[in-house]
């Protein structure tokens, strides 16, 4: 929120500059984000007369001029503009003037002739016609005859204020105001807030009363209190400077004395009001109430909206002529030509100003401070002050009465509380005196008594409830640097606990390590995804049901992702996109799938980790063992079955199982897939339950005996048909070696035509060994010979 | 005679051997064999040795023995000279180029933003804090309302947040795990959460998506100087032993009193920088007393109980621990930027 220096010095006696001021404002919580000097681009830019022009000797369409710029100087300046003449008092930048617009003043010869600065056009100074007349023509701005040459000009068109841009936190809607500012300037300095000028001149020689005028009716449990006044023989012109020059440097653009009121008291008060033409109130009637689900209005942005019950509106007796607190209509708003306005000062629930004010999606400068709340105190001192200002301002004549409808109590509240619980939510020692000082000097009467402090809160602090606030009013003003020198031991008041990883995390450590060691690079993608998502990776869609955002930010992060092979094969095409050819990654993240569509409850969400690798020459038994490396971190006792995901190669693929659950995947990337995301067919791909494999028992060692006998190796090739898997050969293998067994690997695979066709030969390192003794070769050879006998019998195995 | 024979014999072999060069080493076995061989001519003056009168034969015998040791040393020297000689040739030639590159598989890298979650796990784990984790798909219950942030409340402004409907959000902050562990635990207890959290919210310096840390502590009698002793340890721990910390006043509806903590600048120092904008000190955190509508909410007694949490956005921190300019890079996975990681 913007409010200005020398508004706030109107209302406290400020001693300090506004660095300053914005520091101390700052330090206690109103946090001043950007302090900006409104003559920042108006130095060396004074009031000057033009007393001579003369042609430029050597340019038709220059001309020489004679300026008198104050304490008898006389200087000349040079100008292309036409709307100047002898006797025009206009801006003049000098040397050294450094404008909005980037232009930099210096003197100059122009075609032979000196040239001692510029004269100013309104938008070189940065204002428009709205601010003041004739800155908004195409040339030089011509200033009123009577201002004094040499006179600065930030003085001249009152440029000179300091704007604070303040970022209020929601829980203080007392402070989206000048006088809230105020009061919290006067809590940071010790002074008291200087008396707000409410009074106003009464038509009393009218017989005009705003009962006359308009009836008022309540009929709605969201307004708390409306508030009404009428000034007759309005006069709507432009207001004068000092009002313009306010509203102009908190941003608001200024119109007429009527609108610009209403803005002036909605920054300094804080009071949002509206001013209705009385002659287009129809029946004198004006109803607060909810809407009539159809009913329509046509705004001041010229936009119809249609409303509904949960909007609140205020209505004549045909039609709904604002939308309370959020925005007026067109029909009933003072124009010109208005000579009586009704002007209302009301207080609304902020809930009710909130929901219409999304429900239409407008904010206005009112609906932001309604909808975090308007004390109802505030509306008497809003109307109050808006009527002073007509007085002030002579642009209309108040009619006796004020019409005040008020549904809502509105008293000073007692809070009791703790010294001694204050001080050990604070954990430091604030005095007692400080204390009371401090409530105090923010307008919460304070008296202690022992250990208690009993507070009288002013009703526009509604924040403020129990010991926990006030401990916070207490240290944001005693200052929280005294904080800075506390050393670290203090902790020991709190309990000892046990500090525990969760289970999950600690085991994807151990593989995340692991995989780093293996090149692998750790990935963290976006979960939000594109809605075709499934369709990408020829998802089942009932299966995997998508979880969509209904305010997406744009539609290619609008659903939750429902695999995480999506996210890995779309980095992989954006890391061949932008040149790097092979890579390893892996990532541990979530899936969610709704268990029904519309979601009445909360997805399912699975932690998984994910690989993906894109390396020419990486197969599926690297890719295998990788998965086995990873699955060696638990004690899962699992196997391997054709795999059925369908973004995966059906041939190239598996399926890990485990306890009767399918708990991972891995294998060649489908070709369509790998051409749905731009991918090279010799992708490969992984991804493992973590959440299933952390629940598992620790794995627990049992170490066998080992012989110290040595060990027997012998090689043994055999050819059998390709539909004999490599695992039942090396079951068979094994059993058949009997209590003689060690251990047996494939060593070799070879297809040729002397193979066979169909056919291929497979080499096995058999060990075997015996804890009592040495084998004899008998003994070895019987092995073999009972091998290969029963890979014969099993698998048709020939020996090679 | 043969003395004269022997001697000349001896003076040639010897001048022969001590003539031969490296490159003509192969000489050395032929001289063996000319002189010692079956046939070789020492051999035969020994086998002259009949014709030698008897009184001479020990004499004729110890010049035989002195000069067969004489060129037995002789050759054994210089085929020595020649073994080492080639031997150093061969280790010449075995010369590498230590400065090609390694063979074996390059490591890969941690994600920044898990490198963080990692450090802060084990600094937090070792503090007594349990790790615990929550939805991401989250009811309004969590994510809001238990957090004192009722329906159509001005501070639900604070945070623009992703809905799925009225009632279930992507949480817009990892204080949702709060109430649920407040429900099912029993103080005193310290829990940690990191995780990600959604934001309608892109621009150069916001991610829609991004990474939190919530921790929570709740105990009888904690205070403000409790939660400024704990972080302190917790940003030097991360951010080294000359970090400290400052509380500035702040506004979270589930946090009473509220803060902001600045971290000092870890890559000044607090002397000031471009990271710092020159104030030497980084804003990393929010803080606060548990708001007591918060502990009653989630059926915690507030008279007996009080509590402390804090939140801190992990992208902004990977970012500082690895100086790392654009929050894009961090959901890119770009290997370029990856590797930078190692």
């Amino acid at each position: 929120m913007k409010i200005t220096y020398n508004w706030l010095k109107e209302m406290v006696d400020i001693n300090i500059s506004p660095e300053e001021l914005a520091k101390k404002l700052t330090d206690a919580g109103m946090e001043v984000e950007e302090i900006c000097y409104q003559n920042k681009h108006l130095h060396h830019v004074v009031v000057g007369k033009i007393i001579k022009i003369e042609k430029h000797p050597e340019a038709d369409r220059l001309v020489v001029c004679k300026v008198d710029i104050g304490n008898g100087v006389v200087t000349q300046i040079i100008t292309a503009a036409t709307n100047v003449f002898e006797g025009a008092v206009v801006p003049v930048s000098l040397e050294g003037a450094d404008l909005v617009n980037g232009i930099k003043i210096s003197k100059t010869k122009m075609r032979g002739v000196e040239s001692f600065g510029m004269f100013c056009s309104g938008e070189e100074l940065g204002i428009d016609e709205n601010y003041f007349e004739g800155a908004g023509v195409n040339g030089i701005l011509i200033l009123p005859k009577d201002l004094k040459s040499g006179t600065a000009i930030e003085d001249a068109l009152m440029l000179n204020d300091v704007v604070f841009d303040i970022n209020i936190t929601p829980n203080r809607s007392d402070c989206m105001s000048v006088i809230g500012i105020a009061r919290e300037v006067c809590a940071l300095l010790g002074k008291d807030l200087k008396k707000i000028n409410l009074n106003y001149d009464i038509d009393v020689y009218s017989k005009d009363v705003v009962r006359n005028f308009v009836n008022v009716e309540i009929n709605t449990t969201n307004c708390f209190r409306y508030m009404a006044a009428a000034i007759t023989n309005l006069k709507i012109e432009r207001s004068p400077l000092w009002l313009r020059a306010r509203l102009n440097a908190v941003g608001i653009k200024p119109i007429n004395t009527m609108v610009d009121i209403t803005n002036y008291v909605l920054i300094e008060m804080g009071q949002p009001l509206h001013a209705f033409d009385k002659d287009n109130i129809k029946g004198q009637q004006i109803n607060v109430r909810q809407a009539v689900k159809g009913e329509k209005i046509v705004a001041l942005n010229h936009n119809e909206y249609e409303l509904n019950e949960d909007i609140m509106v205020i209505a004549d007796n045909s039609q709904p002529m604002v939308i309370a607190g959020v925005i007026g209509g067109v029909d009933s708003c003072i124009t010109d030509n208005t000579s009586t306005c009704i002007l209302e000062s009301a207080i609304f629930d902020l809930k009710s100003i909130r929901i219409t004010s999304r429900n239409i999606g407008v904010r206005t400068d009112s609906s932001a401070r309604y909808e975090k709340g308007v004390n109802v105190a505030n509306a008497e001192m809003g109307l109050a002050r808006a009527l002073h200002l007509v007085s002030k301002l002579k642009c209309g004549k108040v009619a006796r009465g004020v019409i005040d409808i008020c549904n809502k109590k509105n008293e000073a509240r007692e809070i009791v509380c703790s010294v001694k619980l204050i001080n050990d939510i604070l954990g430091i020692e604030v005095p007692v005196s400080e204390m009371t000082r401090i409530l105090n000097s923010l307008g919460i009467e304070t008296k202690a008594t022992g250990d208690k402090l009993c507070c009288k809160v002013p009703p526009y602090r509604e924040d403020i409830e129990n010991d926990y606030d006030l401990a916070e009013e207490i240290i944001r003003l005693y200052g929280y640097y005294h904080y800075d020198d506390i050393e670290y031991n203090l902790f020991d008041k709190a309990s000892v606990t046990e500090g525990k990883n969760h289970p999950r995390l600690s085991l994807e450590r151990e593989m995340r390590k692991s995989l780093i060691e293996q090149g692998f690079y750790e990935n963290i993608s976006y979960s939000l995804v594109a809605e075709d998502i499934n369709k990408k990776l020829m998802l089942d869609e009932d299966e995997n049901k998508i979880v969509k955002i209904a305010n997406p930010i744009s539609e290619d992060i609008s659903c939750m992702r429902t695999s995480l092979a999506h996210s890995l094969f779309q980095n992989i095409n954006y890391n061949l996109s932008v040149g790097n050819k092979n890579m390893r990654m892996f990532e541990c993240g979530r899936i969610y799938k709704a268990k029904s569509i519309p979601l009445n409850e909360l997805p399912i969400e699975q932690n998984l980790l994910a690989i993906a690798v894109c390396e020419e020459g990486f197969d599926f038994f690297n890719l295998k063992g990788v998965v086995e490396k990873l699955l060696s971190f638990t004690s899962a006792d699992y196997s391997i079955k054709r795999s059925s995901k369908p973004f995966l190669h059906p041939g190239v693929s598996a399926d890990i199982l485990c306890n009767g659950n399918v708990i991972g995947s891995f294998g060649k990337i489908h070709p369509i897939v790998a051409q749905n995301y731009d991918n090279p067919e010799y992708v490969f791909y992984a991804e493992i339950d973590t959440e299933f494999l952390a629940e598992l028992p620790v794995k627990v060692m049992k170490v066998k005996a080992i012989s110290k006998y040595p060990i027997v190796e012998r090689d043994l090739a055999v050819i059998v048909e390709e539909t004999v898997t490599c695992e039942q050969l090396l079951e068979t293998i094994k059993s058949a070696c009997g209590k003689l067994y060690f251990s047996v690997a494939l060593f070799d695979i070879y297809r040729s035509a002397n193979v066979g066709n169909g056919k291929k030969s497979m080499a096995f390192k058999i060990k075997l060994s015996d804890l009592e003794k040495t084998l004899t070769d008998d003994e070895v050879n019987a092995v073999m010979k009972k091998v290969l006998k029963a890979l014969t019998f099993k698998h048709g195995a020939v020996l090679r | 005679m043969l003395i004269e024979e022997l001697d000349i014999l001896k003076n040639t072999v010897l001048g022969e051997i001590d003539l031969i060069q490296y490159s003509e080493r192969k000489k050395l076995a032929d001289i063996r064999v000319r002189v010692f061989g079956k046939n070789g001519t020492l051999t035969l003056i020994s086998k002259g040795m009949r014709d030698v009168e008897p009184q001479d034969r020990p004499r004729v015998g110890a010049l035989i023995n002195e000069v067969r040791n004489a060129i037995e040393n002789s050759l054994a020297m210089k085929e020595n000279q020649f073994k080492n000689q080639e031997l150093n040739e061969k280790l010449e030639n075995e010369k590498i180029d230590i400065t090609e590159p390694a063979k074996c598989q390059s490591k890969g890298a941690v994600h920044p933003i898990s490198d963080v979650i990692d450090k802060m796990i084990d600094i937090c784990v070792k503090m007594g804090f349990s790790v615990v984790e929550g939805p991401e798909v989250e009811s309004d219950y969590y994510n809001f309302e238990a957090m004192n942030i009722p329906k159509n409340h001005p501070s639900r402004d604070m945070q623009d947040t992703f809905f799925i409907n009225d009632n279930i959000l992507l949480r817009s902050q990892t204080s949702a795990v709060q109430a649920r562990e407040m429900e099912i635990r029993k103080p005193p207890f310290k829990i940690i959460c990191p995780g990600k959290t959604y934001r309608n919210d892109s621009d150069s310096t916001h991610s829609p998506i991004f990474h939190q840390l919530e921790g929570l502590v709740i105990d009888e009698n904690v205070s403000m100087a409790d939660l400024k002793s704990m972080l302190t340890i917790l940003m030097k721990r991360l951010f080294g032993e000359d970090t400290t910390i400052r509380f500035r006043p702040s506004f979270f509806p589930f946090t009473e009193p509220s803060i902001e903590v600045d971290v000092s600048c870890p890559t000044c120092h607090g002397k000031g920088c471009s990271l710092c904008k020159s104030t030497g000190m980084l804003e990393l955190l929010g803080a606060g007393i548990v708001n007591p509508k918060v502990l009653e909410i989630s059926g915690i007694d507030s008279k007996k109980y009080r509590g402390f949490a804090f939140g801190f956005g992990l992208d902004r921190t990977a970012m500082i621990l690895n100086s790392i300019g654009n929050i894009k890079y961090l959901y890119k996975n770009d290997i370029r930027f990856l590797d930078q990681m190692k």
